[in-house]
């Protein structure tokens, strides 16, 4: 069978190279029985437009996030809560772990199953100032996904928080419309963002992963051998994932502290971590479920 | 019949469009004059643009106005032309039941039944899909009624293109 | 693939050819396209949801609110002092209204950003009053739908910023200072092609002002100008963003309109507004179904078919440049800007790249390329809403277009030729 993939960033991006690392091991694993096609740039649709069509079995797989997938199954709030993870290390034992294995699997009901999780790094604040206490971002106008999560982060560390599409971004941080936005140090150079916005401050609150799925009746379709095969296929190209991804992101740092000249702030975090705790009770407070999860991540830490 | 539909069409327009306005002033309004963003007047924008869109459209099908080229059917006359306006008005009713309102149909139902929500608002996306079958009912309508005019042979109906150019 | 295109295309043709209105034309056939790839329930489910999706972008949004502005303006006497403003500067020149036009749409295309609604606005005002003028409607729909675009070159341009994001981060800097040359040229030389067409057929100059009119005209017109100051002067100072200046153009020319002119009430109102929602709805009817044309072509792998049998033609860089450049307008007779960007950009990228061309240049190519794709029949966004707001059709606009297709075409081999026309102004100012 051949399972199309649909992501929306280019095919130099990190994330489609690890996709593709899974594709030829999936293919290899199978004697060329189980074949992944990917399209990249988004050329099936927009990561919610995929989302719907794998969940008609119109399309195989796609790879959204964790931020986008709340709205189609919760259990990855938990995921999305900030400062959840104490390190990257905790991040990945979660991962790739059961807890992981467990959200990617909580959806089978919606019409599709996680099949990866793909690191995206840490995000943090960036714009026209240094943020290194949340009193910096009082007043000031973030730019935020259009997520629960993110707009209620932003409140509690004292910022007004701002959406704005992403095509429309660059000019709102040229013009001043939004003072700052919040992403991971690659959108510094893949968006240039670093050309309009000169202060990176890694305060690090959240880490949303990229998160590939395949729908359910592309998953039933297939046999208990492939199906092991695919697994260990994403297993494989997550744990070359983490290394490219962390190679590309000290990259970007690199590239727009000299070529773009952003300044890169060390944050201490204590501050940003106190502020936001209250949202781990209330996203607990949503569902057993999410409480359970939220419990069993924090546990995670060795 | 068809005048009660046209005009109950072009109230929910100047009604969309209106609260459009407001949404998309307010949102300049409330960031850059009073310093705190809405943070919902983006997603409702865009989804009450995807109304005005599809109700306007099927506005716009019952005053015979979507662009078409008329190259071809404007050499012909008499039996020929009323054939080849009834086949225009089968496919265009044949699409709207087919895709619009069966396949529209489908994905507000399973957007429903998935419990897919809006980002800011929350609110069921099958709602905001819900334009889409909606449109295509009220331009099922407008075909057949366009077709039974021409059926019963109203001649004013007939010599002019129910589609065409637009002056 | 080949059945594919043969479907997609034949289905299309057809249904066009025997009067089928374009929207429904397109989403007929790429409904029928997707059957080869999908079975019937998921692509009624597809098509569907591209209709209403499709349209989920943010550029588009302006496209109903410059519309209503437009309208406004026509019917609240604003748009009618902005003429006698126009024809005091201009109206010596043969065709001054056509020049007025192309400048506007410079103007404003350039900070808005987007064709479409450059088209939509401009448009909106100029072709009542060319008319009014003895102007053929045609030829002012031509000259409207020409210009429109050259505002995607001349920065800031959305356009160059989704081309960055495409090709993983070349310099938006450098695309937009690249953008400069290429696209003021683009205007100049339209105004020289509507300039001769109206020259020979013959368009009224106006006789000399004395200087009590240019005084009187002038004083008229300060307050309608005051949109463009408001409009411009909002987004570059960061108070509001390109979209939302047309939601602020609105209020700008509907409180001039209702408060200050007197022109027209409120019970004028709900037919001005019925009005803009037609021409906006029949322009986004077929933007969304062309957007569900371009997902049928690409789950049908037409764009690589394109460019493979395009490619294997010659390995000379001049023809293979000249390859990619017909491949590019082919394939925008079909297909709508951004989905052309996202789908060709990786495709002809590495091609290119192993010719030695650089991205800034190829990408200025490319959106030219397109420019141009969104002009011609039988899809093209910026020929919808020409047509729409110049209250023409779209087959008596072919004719007047041609001879601007013809300056365009020339001008895009000038910018993929000559490098230095986009590239010297980033390496003096950038050091690119
Ligand atoms: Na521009
Ligand atoms: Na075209």
């Amino acid at each position: 069978a051949t399972l199309r993939l649909n992501h929306n960033n280019p095919p130099e991006h990190p994330v489609h190279i690890s996709m593709q690392i899974m594709a030829d091991r999936v293919a290899e694993l199978t004697d060329g029985d189980v074949k992944i096609r990917i399209y990249p740039n988004g050329q099936l649709g927009t990561q919610r437009e995929s989302m719907e069509l794998v969940q008609n079995c119109s399309l195989e797989m796609a790879r959204s996030n964790a931020s986008e997938l709340e709205a189609f199954e919760e259990s990855y709030s938990a995921l999305n809560l900030p400062y959840i993870f104490q390190s990257e290390e905790h991040f990945n034992d979660v991962i790739t772990g059961e807890i992981g294995a467990d959200i990617l699997n909580a959806s089978s009901e919606q019409g599709f199953r996680g099949v990866a999780f793909y690191t995206e790094g840490a995000r943090s604040f960036y714009g026209d100032r240094a943020i290194n206490s949340p009193a910096d971002l009082k007043g000031m106008k973030v730019r935020v996904q259009p997520s629960p999560s993110a707009i209620r982060m932003v409140e509690l560390l004292g910022g007004n928080p701002t959406p704005i599409s992403w095509g429309e971004l660059y000019s709102a941080l040229q013009q001043g419309v939004v003072d700052g936005a919040e992403n991971n140090p690659t959108a510094l150079t893949t968006a240039r963002h670093g050309e309009v916005a000169k202060h990176f401050s890694l305060d690090e609150h959240t880490m949303i992963p990229s998160v590939v799925v395949i729908s359910s009746c592309a998953y039933d379709a297939l046999t208990d051998e492939q199906r092991t095969a695919l697994r260990q296929a994403a297993l494989e190209s997550m744990e070359a994932h983490r290394k490219s991804w962390n190679a590309a992101s000290d990259a970007a740092i690199e590239e727009a502290q000299k070529e773009l000249g952003v300044t890169v702030h060390t944050v201490e975090k204590a501050p940003f971590v106190e502020a936001v705790l209250p949202m781990h009770e209330e996203v607990a407070a949503k569902s057993e479920k999410l409480a359970d999860l939220i419990a069993r991540i924090k546990a995670a830490v060795n | 019949m068809r005048s009660t539909v046209d005009s109950t069409l072009k109230c929910a327009l100047v009604l969309i469009f209106s609260i459009l306005v407001v949404c998309v002033v307010w949102q300049v309004v409330s960031r850059f004059i009073l310093g705190t963003p809405s943070t919902t007047t983006d997603e409702l924008a865009r989804f009450l643009f995807m109304w005005l869109a599809l109700i306007g459209g099927a506005y716009t099908l019952g005053q015979g106005r979507h662009l078409a080229i008329d190259l071809l059917t404007l050499q012909l006359s008499g039996k020929r032309k009323l054939l080849s306006e009834l086949v225009i008005l089968g496919v265009v009713g044949l699409f709207c039941a087919i895709v619009m309102v069966y396949g529209g149909g489908q994905l507000v139902a399973k957007t429903l039944a998935s419990g897919q929500v809006t980002p800011s608002l929350q609110i069921p996306m099958g709602y905001v899909y819900g334009a889409i079958p909606f449109a295509g009912l009220v331009m099922i309508y407008y075909c057949l009624s366009f077709a039974l005019d021409l059926g019963s042979g109203e001649s004013k109906q007939a010599d002019e293109p129910a589609f065409g150019p637009l002056d | 693939m080949a059945s594919a295109a043969l479907l997609l295309f034949g289905a299309f043709g057809l249904l066009t050819a025997i009067g089928v209105p374009i929207a429904f034309a397109i989403g007929a056939a790429a409904a029928i396209t997707f059957l080869l790839f999908m079975d019937f329930n998921q692509s009624v489910f597809i098509v569907a949801q591209q209709m209403a999706s499709g349209l989920d972008s943010f550029t588009l949004l302006a496209i109903p609110f410059f519309i209503l502005a437009g309208n406004i303006m026509n019917r609240g006497g604003i748009a009618m002092r902005l003429i006698a403003f126009a024809k005091v500067l201009g109206g010596r020149l043969p065709g001054a209204l056509a020049h007025c036009n192309v400048l506007a749409n410079m103007m404003f295309g350039s900070i808005s950003g987007s064709a479409v609604a450059a088209a939509a606005a401009v448009g909106g005002v100029m072709s009542p009053l060319q008319k009014k003028e003895g102007y053929d409607p045609a030829y002012s729909a031509a000259v409207n739908i020409a210009s429109c675009p050259t505002g995607l070159l001349i920065p800031p341009s959305a356009t160059l910023i989704v081309y960055s994001l495409i090709t993983g981060g070349t310099s938006i800097a450098a695309l937009f200072v690249a953008g400069y040359l290429p696209g003021i040229l683009m205007g100049l030389s339209l105004m020289i092609v509507a300039g001769i067409i109206a020259k020979k057929r013959g368009y009224p100059l106006a006789p000399r002002s004395t200087w009590q009119e240019v005084f009187r005209a002038t004083a008229d017109a300060i307050l309608p100008l005051g949109l463009i100051i408001i409009v411009m002067g909002g987004i570059i100072s960061g108070a509001f963003t390109a979209t939302e200046a047309s939601a602020i153009a609105v209020v700008y020319t509907l409180l001039l309109a209702l408060v200050w002119y007197r022109e027209i009430g409120v019970k004028d109102l709900p037919s001005i507004i019925t009005e803009s929602a037609v021409t906006t709805s029949i322009v986004l009817l077929m933007i969304g179904a062309s957007i569900a044309m371009s997902r049928a072509m690409a789950f049908g792998d037409i764009p690589f078919a394109l460019s493979d049998a395009l490619l294997s033609i010659s390995e000379n860089p001049i023809v293979i440049l000249l390859a990619i450049n017909i491949a590019l307008l082919i394939v925008g007779t079909f297909m709508d800007m951004t989905p052309a960007l996202l789908i060709f950009t990786p495709i002809f990228m590495p091609v290119v790249r192993d010719l030695g061309m650089d991205p800034v240049h190829f990408g200025i190519v490319m959106t030219f390329n397109l420019c141009i794709g969104i002009c011609t029949p039988p899809v093209g966004s910026a020929l919808f809403v020409g047509c729409s707001v110049g209250g023409t059709s779209i087959s008596a606009v072919i004719r007047p277009l041609l001879p601007f297709y013809a300056v365009l075409f020339a001008l895009l081999l000038l910018v993929t030729y000559v490098p230095a026309i986009s590239l010297t102004l980033p390496r003096l100012l950038l050091g690119y």
